[in-house]
Order: structure tokens, then C-alpha cells, then sequence
């Protein structure tokens, strides 16, 4: 590894802002173990846009505007932002759902996971080996010659989903009585809006110099080993995240009495194997779908509309766990997801005398 | 037409789009009865739905409390059993159940009524909320792993014990937050 | 060829049908006593899904038979029975003169594994607490109800009221059904005050039979286990495990079939489920038998 490498730094500097903020957004008012996660995100920003009814699950996080926006703005300013689409828009609508399935059945995103894992939330534990799983047989479904189809470039489609999140922006500034905001519960804990959307708007400039992603970084490790610069972004937010958490006196290393945690490992592992597996199939995990989107990439758009389709049916039917365990419905999500993926790459797998 | 003149109308158009939009949304203030349409108040509809959900509870269960407060846990108890055939399956039935079953030392059936609760409504975890019961369920949380962990981890065949501390870590969860 | 396997299936077919009759009449046979509550019938009525059940799940074939609390112990010591359903007085007493070992207890009611007994009177009596009872007439539960009679003569003992002498007098009823009668017998007028077992009041307070303003709760005692499986000490270890993990596992969904009918086994024993409790969880009630000097700590 070269450590000259200006782009190794960044990376770096991406990873300690991100295991930075994740734990501090909790501190100045975000859930437990919660402070930057894209699904929770997206199922508190579903509620609040009236798409489910679930009266506890309703804010639109500002972070996640910042995400979209702070990339766009950064591949703008870097003269990085290229709009371009195409590429088998409805499985990748769907990923985004099923995406979404697998996280609301573990309780949280890739990021949150590692944010758990750096709490010593010791029940994430079976959703790390399974994301690492779940990755692993993308890669192998990959060089199995399973490959969505090629972007292309279309212009103004990248456009899109920029201008849906800087009109949530607009939303969270005006407050239209149509939004609805939990008074109460998880939805309620929220940091300073101007300090969340800051941190947003950092971690998505950050993030789109540097292409942090989670399931990017454990992806390049089993294929570069020590060589993937991700690798280092990653070491960077599990030591930044485990630094904060103590400083703070968030660490608490124990299987039981867990923040949003349930002890169904089984569904954990296959919830996070799911995710691991679809984000390689569709090229990054659920906040480097929001990055690319931002620059420009309305696949990528197209992953986060689906994951805020998602965000609203993991509530309205029943499919996200709670501390309680995971329900039937969520069960049968995680296998529909799996069916999906294999049907997927059965479709995209290229065939010899095709 | 040539395609110079169809641009510069789309972008013509555009520009008369947006600018009627942004003088509509400009001219009409805050409290303009034109942005009232139904159901547009959720947040207020939702909060007066919550007081009227909560003076009906305390008006329902008041006898209970009545009962409770004379140091009538048992005939307390027997109301609650009355209320339930009209409100079966009210969370803030197992509340009360849990209350007095705590107080009457059953810890691990107060425990279970507690999670019942819980897991119909995560208002009794507000501490905001007028239902409230956090400081109880964290006191509750406390005695049960001062004295229901070790006799588990005492006897670690006994599955009914084992249950009971799963109730409690579930409580324990509960308490510690995060985003479910 | 194929004609002689078609000869061949019958007679195979008949093989392995005999061979399975007679592993079903191989399997042993064992039996459980019941405590009969109320009648016989109605013990068989609640329990014989519960023995179906067990014997399903066991592989082995129970049988049910009910017991009259006052022939219990004998019968028991005569080794007719593998496993015993008793209330927790009886339970002890088999414990301590029989070595019976304790596999699970019923969950029901307010309490689950446990109840209080209760000395009640009707409100508007002008009885309000426990002192009021001297002279006044009192009904008990039968003689070996842990919370319909040891439970109240213990608490009147701890209060300083001796029953023998310083009640009006006191009565049990006859026949089936005593604790519901002396609920009824003290909302009637019939007697001031009544021995009633909690989990009485709760289910008659449920089923719309009496209201909880009724009756005036003077005291109740410590919260003590009711009815309890046991096992006789020589039955096989896998036997009794097995039997364990299937009373702890049974839920309200579960059925089996009797006389061509689907039954839900709880529902049918009138039990929410079992729990698996510690010999010293009873040990309240050895302290109440002491006292009371009722079996099996009884001195003369």
C-alpha cells in the first residue's frame, strides 16, 4: 500500500468522519447506536412523507438529504457529477426494497452495524459474518458471469433524484402540515436538524471523493487483501467509532439489554447476507447507492427510490424486527429477498452461445 | 418548426411554470385557508387523538386506581378482570397488572405484563408521555436482575426461569432505545 | 415377475401392518393420577387430552385415571401411579412420605404457578377487617386446599384468631364444586365470611359470575404454588425429561384428537400452560403446614 497516495487519505479522512459523526449524531439526539443509519433513515423519512402509519417511525432525517445533496454538490464542484441511467432500472427499484428487508430484519444498515459492533452490541455479531457472507457469494455470483447491464449516459435522469432530495430539503425547511412527525419514540430522537443536515452534507462530499462504502470495502479486501484503500477507510471507522463510543461512555459489551437489537441471530445473519449479496450484485451498499446517486447515477436513484418504497412496507407490513425478535413476515421477506437474488442472477447470468 | 425555436419555448414555458408556482407559494401566507384542505393538520389531529386517548384511559381504569391507592391490590386486580371482557387486550390493562403484580412481589408474571404492554404500545417508554411508566420499568428491570439472573443462572436447566430473564432482557432493550 | 410382486405386496403390507400393532401393543403403559376436583367426570373430561398429549409425545401410552384427595397418598404409595397431578399441599405430602419429584407446575389466572388465598365477606356486611370475624360464621374450602383452607386458618392464626374458638363456627361444604358454594354462600348470606382461593374470585370475577365490588377482601396470604405435576421417584430419567419438556412446551394451539373430535389440550385442562418451578418455591407452604400443624408436619 502506498501511503503517498493522496486518495488513501481521503479515504481515511472518510472513515474517521464517519465512525466520528455516527456516534456523536447519537450523542447530540439520534437513537442509540443509531446516529447515521440509511434504512432507519429511510423508514423514519417514509413515515414522515405519510407512507406508512406507524406513528413512531416518522422524521424526515435530515442526514439523508445531506447525503445525496453534499455528493452532488462535491461531483459538481470536482466536475465528477455525470448523469447517466439504464442500466435493468427495475431490478435494480426492487434491490433497493429487498435491501431494505434485509436491514429492517437485522435493525439497521451496514453502517449501523458496524456502529452497533463498535458498542459492543455483541448481537450484531451474526449480522458482520453475515454480511461478510453475503458479499463473498456476490462476488461469486459475480464471477460467475452473473452482470447487470452497462449504464449508459442520459441526460438529465441524473438530475432526478438530486432534485426529489433537495425537495425534501425544502419540505424539512417549510414543514407542510402533510408531514407528519413522530411525537414520541425513536423518531423523536433527533439532533439539531442544522447539525444533522451539516453532517449529512459532510459525510456525502466525503464519501463521494473518496467512494467509502462498507460492503465496497469488505468486497476489495477479500479480492485486494491489505492492497484495498477501503480497507484502511473501514479499519478508520470501526477505531474512530470504538474511540467516541468509549469517550462517551457508549461502550457496553454485552449480548443482552441492546439498544434496537433482538437476539435472532439466524435472521440476523441471513438479513445482512442478503444485504451483502444484493449491494455487490448492484454496486455499493445503501449509503453508496445515495452517494452515486448524487452524482448523477439514476440506477443508483433508482435503489434509493426503491429503498424508500421499502422503508414504508418494512413498517406498514410488519416485516422489520424489534427487540421483540424478527415476526413471521419479516422471515418470509428475507427468503422472498433471497428468491429474488437468484432468480436475478439467473436472468443476468451471461451464457456461453448467447 | 425549426428545433432552435422549440427550445427556446420549453425553456420559455419552464420559466412561466416555475415562476407561477414560486408567485403562488409566495403569496399565499401561512394562514391562508386555501392551504387547509382536510386532514392536512396530522401533527394536531394526532396529538388530540393521544390527550383523548389518555383521558379516556384514566377515566376507565380510574376505579382501579381508586382500588390501588386504598391498598386493594387483589380487588384491584379482580376490576381489572371485569374491564377486560369490555377492553380486552388493552395495554394499559397489563400495566395495571403489572403494577400490582410487582407490588405484590410476582415478579416474573409482573414482568411478562410489562412486556405485553410494551410490545401494543411504546408509549409507556415516553418519559414525556402522561402514561409513563419508564422510572417503574427501569426499577422493575433492576430488582428482576438483582434477583431473577442469579436463581437462572443458578439452576441453568430450568426454562421457565430462562424465559422470564428473556422478558426481562427485552424490557432492558427497550429501555436502552435505539431505532426500532 | 410383476404378478408375483403384486402377490407379494398383500402379504408385506399385512406384515408390516401386524409388526406395527404389535409394537403399539409393546409400548409401555403407564398412569397418571389426577386429583379429582369436583368429579370424576369432569377429571376426565379436562385430562384425558392432556394424558392423549403426553402420551404422543412421550411414546408412551398414560392412562387417566382420577384420584379422591383422601386416597391419594395411599394408592400412590401402592405404586399405581408414574405421575401424579395434586395441588402443592398434596404434592408435599407425597414429596416428603413418598419421595415424589416435582416436573412442572400448571400456569393459570393472575399469578400463573401461584395463588393467594383469600377470607372474604360481602360488602355492606359491616365487615370490614380481619378482627371483624370473631364470632361471625365462616366456610372453608376442603380440609387439603392449600389456599381454600390452609392458607386463611394460618392467616387467622397469625393474627391472633384462633378458628376453634374464636369463630361463631365454621363449615366445609359437601360435594362438588366447594369453592364456587362458598363464594355463593357467602353473596347469599348464608355465612359472614368464606376461605375463597384467589384464583377463584378471578375466574368467577371473568366469567361475569360475581363482580369485584361485591365482596370485601379482609386479608390474603403470601402467594404459594397451586396444582403441580410430580413423578414417582423410580420412573425412567428419559421418561420424566421427556414428559418435562412436553408440558413446557405445550401451547394454547396445540389439540389432539378424542373420540374423533380435534380438543385443545389447555383449554381442555383449564390451564394457561406450565412452568417448571424449584422444590424450595414451596417451601411458604411448608412453613403455613407447620403451623397450622397439618400434614405432613402434623404432631399430636
Amino acid at each position: 500500500m502506498n501511503f503517498r497516495d493522496r486518495h488513501l487519505w481521503i479515504v481515511i479522512l472518510a472513515g474517521l468522519s464517519l465512525g466520528t459523526l455516527g456516534v456523536l449524531l447519537s450523542v447530540w439526539g439520534n437513537p442509540q447506536n443509531s446516529g447515521i443509519c440509511v434504512s432507519c433513515f429511510f423508514e423514519n423519512s417514509a413515515g414522515a412523507l405519510g407512507l406508512h402509519d406507524n406513528s413512531r417511525m416518522q422524521y424526515l432525517r435530515p442526514e439523508l438529504i445531506g447525503f445525496v445533496l453534499g455528493s452532488m454538490g462535491s461531483a459538481a464542484l470536482f466536475r465528477e457529477f455525470r448523469s447517466r441511467g439504464g442500466s435493468a432500472p427495475l431490478p435494480r427499484l426492487f434491490s433497493g426494497i429487498f435491501l431494505m428487508v434485509g436491514c429492517a430484519v437485522f435493525i439497521g444498515c451496514p453502517i449501523k452495524l458496524v456502529l452497533r459492533l463498535t458498542a459492543g452490541d455483541l448481537t450484531a455479531v451474526a449480522g458482520g459474518i453475515g454480511l461478510v457472507g453475503g458479499v463473498w457469494a456476490g462476488l461469486k455470483t459475480l464471477a460467475g458471469g452473473v452482470h447487470l447491464a452497462p449504464a449508459q449516459t442520459q441526460k438529465g435522469s441524473g438530475l432526478l433524484v438530486p432534485g426529489l432530495f433537495a425537495l425534501l430539503l425544502v419540505f424539512l425547511i417549510v414543514r407542510p402540515g402533510f408531514l407528519l412527525f413522530s411525537a414520541a419514540s425513536s423518531a423523536a430522537q433527533h439532533a439539531p436538524w442544522l447539525l444533522a443536515l451539516a453532517a449529512g452534507l459532510g459525510l456525502g462530499a466525503l464519501a463521494q471523493r473518496s467512494r467509502l462504502c462498507v460492503t465496497g470495502g469488505v468486497r476489495d479486501t477479500l479480492l485486494l487483501g491489505h492492497r484495498s484503500p477501503l480497507l484502511y477507510g473501514l479499519f478508520a471507522f470501526v477505531l474512530s467509532a470504538v474511540a467516541v463510543n468509549l469517550a462517551t461512555g457508549r461502550f457496553n459489551p454485552t449480548l443482552y439489554g441492546q439498544p434496537g437489537a433482538h437476539l435472532d441471530h439466524l435472521w440476523s445473519f441471513l438479513g445482512m447476507a442478503l444485504v451483502g449479496w444484493l449491494s455487490v450484485l448492484i454496486g455499493g451498499c445503501p449509503f453508496r447507492q445515495l452517494i452515486k446517486a448524487g452524482e448523477g447515477d439514476a440506477d443508483a436513484g433508482l435503489v434509493a427510490v426503491g429503498m424508500l418504497i421499502g422503508g414504508a412496507l418494512v413498517q406498514s407490513w410488519g416485516i422489520a424486527a424489534t427487540a421483540a425478535g424478527v415476526p413471521l413476515y419479516g422471515k418470509v421477506a428475507v427468503l422472498a429477498g433471497f428468491i429474488f437474488v437468484f432468480g436475478l442472477s439467473l436472468v443476468q447470468r451471461e451464457q456461453e452461445g448467447y | 418548426m425549426p428545433k432552435f425555436s422549440q427550445t427556446s419555448l420549453l425553456w420559455l414555458l419552464m420559466v412561466v411554470a416555475t415562476a407561477a408556482m414560486a408567485a403562488l407559494l409566495v403569496t399565499a401566507s401561512g394562514d391562508d385557508p386555501r392551504w387547509r384542505t382536510a386532514g392536512l393538520d396530522k401533527a394536531v389531529e394526532r396529538e388530540l387523538a393521544f390527550q383523548a386517548r389518555a383521558a379516556f384511559l384514566q377515566k376507565v381504569y380510574a376505579p382501579v386506581e381508586a382500588l390501588l391507592a386504598a391498598g386493594q391490590a387483589q380487588t384491584a386486580l379482580l376490576k381489572l378482570d371485569e374491564l377486560e371482557r369490555s377492553f380486552s387486550g388493552d395495554p394499559h390493562g397489563f400495566i395495571l397488572r403489572g403494577e400490582i403484580l410487582r407490588d405484590l412481589g410476582v415478579l416474573d408474571r409482573a414482568i411478562a405484563n410489562y412486556v405485553r404492554a410494551l410490545k401494543l404500545s411504546g408509549d409507556y417508554l415516553e418519559e414525556a408521555s402522561p402514561l409513563s411508566r419508564r422510572t417503574e420499568i427501569r426499577h422493575l428491570v433492576d430488582q428482576g436482575l438483582r434477583e431473577l439472573v442469579p436463581r437462572a443462572r443458578s439452576n441453568p436447566d430450568n426454562r421457565s426461569l430462562a424465559a422470564t430473564v428473556g422478558e426481562l432482557h427485552y424490557l432492558q432493550s427497550r429501555l436502552a432505545g435505539g431505532c426500532e | 415377475m410383476k404378478r408375483l410382486l403384486l402377490l407379494l405386496l398383500p402379504v408385506v403390507a399385512v406384515a408390516v401392518f401386524s409388526a406395527g400393532c404389535d409394537r403399539i401393543k409393546e409400548r409401555p403403559v403407564l398412569r397418571i393420577g389426577y386429583m379429582n376436583c369436583n368429579n370424576e367426570r369432569e377429571t376426565m373430561e379436562r385430562f384425558a387430552p392432556l394424558s392423549r398429549y403426553l402420551s404422543e409425545q412421550v411414546g408412551v401410552t398414560f392412562e387417566t385415571i382420577p384420584v379422591d384427595t383422601h386416597e391419594f397418598e395411599e394408592r400412590f404409595r401402592a405404586g399405581e401411579f408414574a405421575l401424579t397431578h395434586t395441588n402443592s399441599l398434596l404434592y408435599i405430602l407425597l414429596k416428603e412420605d413418598a419421595g415424589l419429584k416435582l416436573v412442572a407446575a400448571d400456569k393459570r389466572g393472575h399469578y400463573g404457578s401461584r395463588t393467594a388465598g383469600t377470607l372474604i365477606a360481602r360488602k355492606g356486611s359491616g365487615i370490614e377487617t380481619l378482627e371483624d370475624i370473631r364470632g361471625k360464621r365462616l366456610v372453608f374450602g376442603p380440609m387439603m386446599a392449600p389456599t381454600g383452607y390452609l392458607a386463611q386458618y394460618d392467616l387467622m392464626l397469625q393474627a391472633g384468631i384462633d378458628p376453634e374458638r374464636d369463630l361463631g363456627y365454621y363449615a366445609i361444604p359437601a360435594g362438588s364444586f366447594k369453592h364456587e358454594k362458598l363464594i355463593y354462600g357467602v353473596y347469599f348470606g348464608d355465612f359472614d365470611v368464606a376461605a375463597a382461593p384467589a384464583l377463584d374470585l378471578e375466574e368467577m370475577t371473568r366469567e361475569g359470575k360475581i363482580a369485584a365490588d361485591d365482596f370485601v377482601i379482609l386479608a390474603q396470604s403470601q402467594i404459594v404454588p397451586y396444582c403441580t405435576f410430580g413423578a414417582a421417584p423410580d420412573l425412567d430419567p428419559v421418561i420424566f425429561a421427556k414428559v418435562r419438556q412436553a408440558l413446557l412446551e405445550l401451547t394454547p394451539t396445540d389439540t389432539v384428537e378424542i373420540d374423533g373430535e380435534r380438543v385443545k389440550v389447555l383449554k381442555a385442562a383449564w390451564v394457561d400452560g406450565f412452568e417448571e418451578l424449584l422444590d424450595s418455591d414451596y417451601d411458604p407452604i411448608r412453613e403455613m403446614a407447620r403451623r397450622v400443624n397439618m400434614p405432613p408436619y402434623q404432631t399430636y
